[in-house]
């Protein structure tokens, strides 16, 4: 048997399939169901643009196996916002000017959402250290620290009024 | 601030936004195809050697696979910019390690990749060449032994690995530099740096009867893919058609053909569309990177600092292929001369083949390396006749109305300005706040890249405009800043525009997204556009008012007479019921650079259009110990004639800026007898969120007469500064000069203590 | 490609299956190196083994002196360890500066361990704690000080059928610090040039003593420099203490010159890390809320 039996669920939506073994979490979510939100380069776990969240923390999809999500939940890009209403971190990086090529910026906005779940009001340089592992090539980082700690603000004053 | 502008000037998000980040964009890597195959490359193992054999019967016979293409299966014809020294596989002959020599075609990426390792060839290695200075040589290997076949632009003066010899000369600088109260002689060495886009260069290519081509790319230049294939498998341009996807990144890595041709050449044996994407060590071992360049510099000066003569011998390494670099052997004596006035002028600059990767036209081609010298060397003279090295830098810089070295005159000159305010906002004054730490500062210009850019401009029946053009959108927001310019000329809303770009068959010509030229070009194609649309306003309403056409005026979106107002979009569904709609296609070149041609001897190119100043400036602390720099602020001061959206101007600078620490500080690729020793993102090292520092930037409206609202280009000039402006900031905090890019711990600690040894 | 999965629920099941594939399996836990590698490669094993779902090895346990940490405890797991803050920072440090968030959220010590890169950020701290590593296999459990559990480059004491199970330690009885530095060319994503952790008590007297000193990246494995050790127990501290550290440091390196750093410029950092390691943790000493004679 070298396919595995897999039971993922994906921006609450639970597939049942039947992958190569071999395959990342990276590859089922782009070949497999075809969510190319989720992005590729490197595949050796140092540009970040694959990041997911998975089990409520960021991780490289490329460098997890498929076979090892078995019954485990995965939040990507595309799961984030609400019918047309984009989650606050999508919306801060629109209106601060933090997205320029925007191919790292899913990955991107995957690592701040689950370092934010952690770390609701987070200093500049904790947002630096936590997105450390998300190469961007264009904005220099600056205005995506920006909306990081903006998205930040929001969610928390959100949460506080919930 | 009054602002006579409506549109211009304001941050509006870009219009591609919302997209990009819901994750709905579909970039080159997520484009597919029913039916898609995918291909794999075969590389050359060697830097130089022939061809013997190549046995695909291993490879064919590998689960998944469809084909395996080689040269035999296209026509020979070799292309490129300014020698036509490039092929799509190698036929006869490799020139470089990581060369393709064949392509797989497979049902899957993994697949194809599989039996890409299986493709056996044999080759007859031969000796190979790695530095320019051993390649310049008489006995040297020859990197092309056909060279004297190669078709080539009659500008470039070839001999065997040289593939041009250029000068740009003034006055006498034999005489000046004995008259010269001290003069300077250094060597400055710059590095291989990758663009470092984060989307690998992909493409899908598709057949549709054997003769019409479509690809579908992350190429920055659709037109220039479409004559390129069109050239490589003998078809007219027509035939071709590219339409671009959104780019995950170019800055110049993605002007010239990516994976286009594997995917075209392909699909052509395969009968079936076929998706190519670069894995990341083909990125770094065959892609364009930026031209290394050693830079042989002298300099004569007057007791009081006045430079009274510049000499130059440039080695510029353009590897395999010639490429760019030609270009940049030219553009790199304009910066070496610049910014400053200098009477007598002798730069000589040959490009040169070895055995090594092709390089390209890497954001600014010959800026950082052009500035590293000219800008290092500016402080090692200052600290040398004990100048203040601001002062110094303003005793000698170009003003308003003053001749650039190419003899061309020089107007809306912010140089002084932007000089003046980088050295207040660092706090210059107090150059050594303490032991370890130090600032530093250099300038440039730059050039706004020229060639024809044209648009249409289609007003819908509901008001929406269409802005349609042949340039692509690879992320800097230059075509959201055309639209702003669009909205301002023809007096609407920016929310009412949608851009449709980058397709060689629907959309009109454009040069394209390169050299600091989108929004400037298409933006004033754009107003050229509205200029026609007006006229054609007012002809739909004088025949609705009885009026005649020139008695209608214009008033924001609307067309009017007398008190009577016709808006855009009702003029839009009277042109659509009456006249095929309301269009018009505005067009834009930009008038010719006058220079003097006596000056320059086969450089191809020779100007710096509508110029653009700026400086950097750092403050930053060296721990001597362990050669660790820590940026404690970084400034920009950029004049960019005109700013369209404040936020992208600052998303330019500060991404440029960081990836101008990169080649100053930590990127490079290292090369051992041909081979990348660090062909992957571990060893790569491009500047994570904890490396950036925090950047101001200050821009500074010195308006240009060409630009959109007096724009000028704004892209490449960020990337251009840092490796000087970091290296004087260390030589100022540590006294290390290090002379060589990237500037590393290793290299500061090895400075610092040949410096205490030599003074022991 | 012909990859088999195999998940174990228990510890026993994942050593019978690999006793019984051989060198053809591998275990897997984090999998960021042996996937990217394999990829990279296009050579999988026949077979991998999740250890993930095995009850009980993802957790760090202990508190006072004795600690352990389970070996699928991940790398953010141990630098958002509230009982590691102060005296054992350096197990936080260590931890923290391995690639990205993305990577150390699933990248286990253990897998840092069976890897045995000679730049493992996490070895040179489990050294200084004097820690064992447990390992079940199919002849039983065994405990083996970390010290000699690594052997070289990629080489370790563990047979293909044992999994690393936990790696106890216990922390100086007296009042102690910590402290770790690593170089490289960047501030994060970095895979150490020289890694250099330590642990220091002091003396009523205010002499060092216990003084514990690792090294990383500077020669084939990581090692305890115990010649720096033997000199600076019972000493105060002072520049020329410091500067007899950095050059025993720098002697005892054995470094390799690749496209990372030179040996010489390793070893010039292995001579600084080491008068800063151990500076550093003398002046965490007073900070440190882990004294214990006075409690």
């Amino acid at each position: 048997m070298t396919e595995v039996q897999l039971d993922l669920t994906v921006n609450g939506r639970r597939h049942r399939l039947s992958v190569p073994a071999h395959y990342s979490l990276l590859d089922v979510l782009r070949d497999e169901l075809e969510l190319t939100g989720t992005k590729t380069n490197c595949l050796e776990a140092e540009c970040g643009v694959c990041t997911v969240v998975l089990d409520g923390k960021s991780v490289a999809s490329c460098a997890v196996l498929a076979a090892q999500c078995q019954g485990r939940e995965v939040t990507t890009v595309e799961g984030l916002a609400e019918g047309a209403a984009l989650h606050p971190l999508q919306e801060a990086f629109v209106e601060f000017g933090a997205v320029q090529c925007g191919y790292c910026i899913p990955g991107m906005i995957m690592t701040a959402k689950a370092f934010l779940d952690e770390n609701p009001r987070p200093t500049r340089e904790a947002v630096r250290e936590a997105i450390a592992g998300t190469l961007c090539r264009c904005t220099g980082y600056q205005k995506i620290v920006d909306a990081i700690m903006a998205a930040s603000q929001r969610l928390s004053q959100q949460g506080e009024r919930a | 601030m009054n602002s006579p502008f409506r549109i211009i000037g304001k941050s509006f998000p870009r219009l591609d936004a919302r997209g990009k980040v819901s994750g709905k964009a579909i970039y080159g890597t997520d484009f597919a195809m029913q039916g898609m195959l995918h291909g794999k490359l075969v590389h050359s193992p060697i830097a130089s050697g022939e061809i013997i054999s190549v046995d695909t019967s291993r490879a064919m016979a590998m689960p998944g696979v469809y084909e395996v293409v080689t040269a035999k299966d296209i026509p020979a014809q070799r292309y490129g910019s300014f020698v036509k020294d490039m092929e799509v596989f190698a036929s006869g002959r490799v020139n470089f390690i990581g060369q393709p020599v064949a392509a797989v075609v497979a049902r899957t990426a993994e697949e194809a990749e599989a039996a890409a390792k299986a493709v056996k060839v044999e080759y007859r290695e031969q000796a190979a060449v790695f530095t320019t200075e051993d390649a310049v040589k008489a006995d040297a290997p020859l990197v092309h032994p056909d060279w004297q076949e190669y078709k080539a632009v009659p500008t470039v003066k070839r001999q065997g690995n040289i593939t041009n010899q250029a000068r740009l000369v003034l006055g006498d600088v034999d005489k000046a530099l004995k008259e010269s109260y001290r003069v300077f002689t250094h060597r400055f060495v710059t590095n291989v740096v990758h663009p470092g886009y984060t989307e690998p260069r992909a493409a899908i290519a598709h057949w549709a009867d054997g003769s019409q081509l479509h690809v579908w790319s992350n190429t920055q230049l659709p037109f220039e893919a479409q004559a390129t294939l069109a050239e490589i498998f003998k078809i007219t341009p027509s035939q071709v058609r590219v339409n671009v996807t959104v780019i995950g990144g170019g800055f110049g890595g993605k002007l010239r053909l990516g994976v286009e041709h594997y995917a075209a050449a392909a699909a052509l044996k395969a009968g079936r569309p076929v998706k190519f994407v670069s894995s990341c060590e083909e990125e770094m071992t065959s892609a364009l990177p930026r031209q290394p360049l050693t830079i042989d510099l002298t300099t004569g000066v007057t007791k009081d600092g006045k430079i009274l003569a510049k000499a130059a011998s440039i080695l510029v390494d353009t590897g395999a292929t010639s490429g760019s670099g030609v270009g940049v052997a030219s553009s790199v004596m304009l910066m070496l001369a610049g910014p400053y006035k200098i009477p007598n002028l002798r730069l000589e600059s040959r490009s040169v083949y070895t055995n090594k990767t092709p390089t390209g036209s890497f954001r600014a081609p010959a800026g950082p390396q052009g500035n590293f010298a000219v800008e290092s060397q500016m402080d090692i003279i200052a600290d040398a006749l004990g100048i203040d090295p601001l002062e110094f830098r303003l005793r000698n810089i170009v003003r308003e109305g003053d001749l650039a070295p190419n003899g061309q005159k020089l107007e809306s000159v912010s140089l002084e300005e932007c000089l003046l305010k980088a050295a207040d906002a660092i706090g210059w004054k107090d150059r050594r706040p303490e032991p370890g730490r130090g600032k530093g500062i250099a300038c440039a210009w730059w050039t706004t890249t020229s060639g024809s850019s044209g648009v249409y401009v289609k007003v819908g029946p509901d008001g929406q405009v269409f802005l349609n053009t042949g340039c692509a959108e690879i992320g800097t927001a230059a075509l959201t800043g055309a639209a702003q310019v669009l909205a301002e000329a023809l007096g609407i809303e920016l929310g009412s525009i949608q851009i449709v770009s980058g397709d060689t068959a629907s959309t009109p010509f454009d040069f394209g997204a390169q050299g600091s030229r989108t929004a400037f070009a298409v933006g004033n194609a754009c107003i050229d556009a509205v200029g026609k649309l007006h006229q054609r306003m007012k002809e739909i309403a004088a025949k609705q008012f009885s009026a005649k056409a020139e008695e209608i005026e214009i008033d924001g979106g609307a067309a009017k007479f007398g008190d009577k107002l016709l808006p855009l979009k009702e003029i839009a569904a009277i042109a659509q019921t009456s006249q095929g709609g309301l269009i018009a296609h505005g067009t834009f070149i930009a008038p010719p650079t006058l220079h003097d041609k006596e000056r320059t001897e086969n450089m191809v190119i020779t100007a710096i259009n509508s110029p653009s100043f700026h400086a950097h400036a750092v403050d930053l602390s060296v721990d001597a110990e362990t050669g660790e720099v820590k940026i404690h602020d970084y400034v920009v001061v950029q004049d960019v004639g005109r700013a369209i959206n404040p936020t992208y101007i600052e998303g330019q600078i500060e991404g440029g800026v960081v990836q101008g620490i990169g080649q100053a500080l930590s990127e490079e690729i290292v090369y051992e007898n041909g081979i990348v020793r660090n062909a992957g993102l571990t060893d790569y090292k491009m500047p994570t969120a904890m490396d950036a520092p925090n950047i101001r930037s200050f821009i500074v409206e010195s308006p240009s007469k060409v630009g959109p609202y007096g724009a000028k280009g704004v892209g490449e000039p960020p990337v251009i500064h840092p490796p000087a402006t970091i290296a004087n900031a260390i030589a100022s905090a540590v006294s290390a000069r290090v002379q060589t890019l990237p500037i590393t711990a290793e290299k500061i600690v090895r400075t610092l203590t040949e410096v205490s040894e030599t003074a022991k | 490609m012909k990859l088999e999965f195999l998940a174990p629920q228990t510890l026993q099941d994942a050593v019978t299956m690999a006793k019984a594939r051989g060198d053809a399996a591998r275990f897997i836990a984090g999998g960021t190196d042996l996937v990217i590698q394999a990829r990279k490669s296009g050579t999988w094993p026949e077979a991998v083994i999740n250890l993930q779902q095995i009850p009980d090895l993802g957790e760090i346990k202990g508190s006072g002196q004795n600690f352990s940490l389970g070996s699928l405890v991940t790398h953010r797991q141990i630098e958002r360890e509230g009982r590691f803050a102060g005296a054992l920072e350096a197990l936080r440090e260590s931890a923290c500066v391995i690639g990205g968030h993305q990577v150390r959220n699933v990248a286990t010590v253990g897998g840092n361990l069976c890897n045995a890169s000679p730049a493992a950020d996490m070895v040179p701290i489990l050294l200084c704690l004097n820690a064992e590593v447990a390992l079940a296999g199919s002849e039983g459990r065994r405990v083996v000080p970390l010290a000699s559990f690594i052997e070289g480059p990629r080489k370790t004491k563990r047979a293909h059928d044992e999994v690393m199970t936990e790696i106890a330690f216990s922390a100086p009885a007296q009042k102690f610090a910590s402290a770790f530095l690593k170089g490289g060319r960047r501030r994060a994503m970095e895979i150490s040039i020289v890694a250099m952790a330590g642990v220091v008590s002091v003396s009523r007297d205010g002499k060092l003593t216990d003084v514990r000193l690792a090294m990383g990246a500077a020669g084939p494995k990581a090692i305890r420099l115990t010649e720096v050790e033997k000199f600076l127990e019972g000493k105060a501290l002072s520049k020329d203490v410091l500067e007899e550290t950095g050059r025993l440091a720098a002697a005892a390196a054995s470094p390799i010159d690749d496209v990372r750093a030179s040996a010489s410029f390793r070893r010039h950092l292995a001579g600084v890390y080491a008068r800063r390691v151990v500076e550093l943790s003398w002046n965490r000493i007073s900070e440190v809320g882990n004294d214990r004679s006075a409690a």
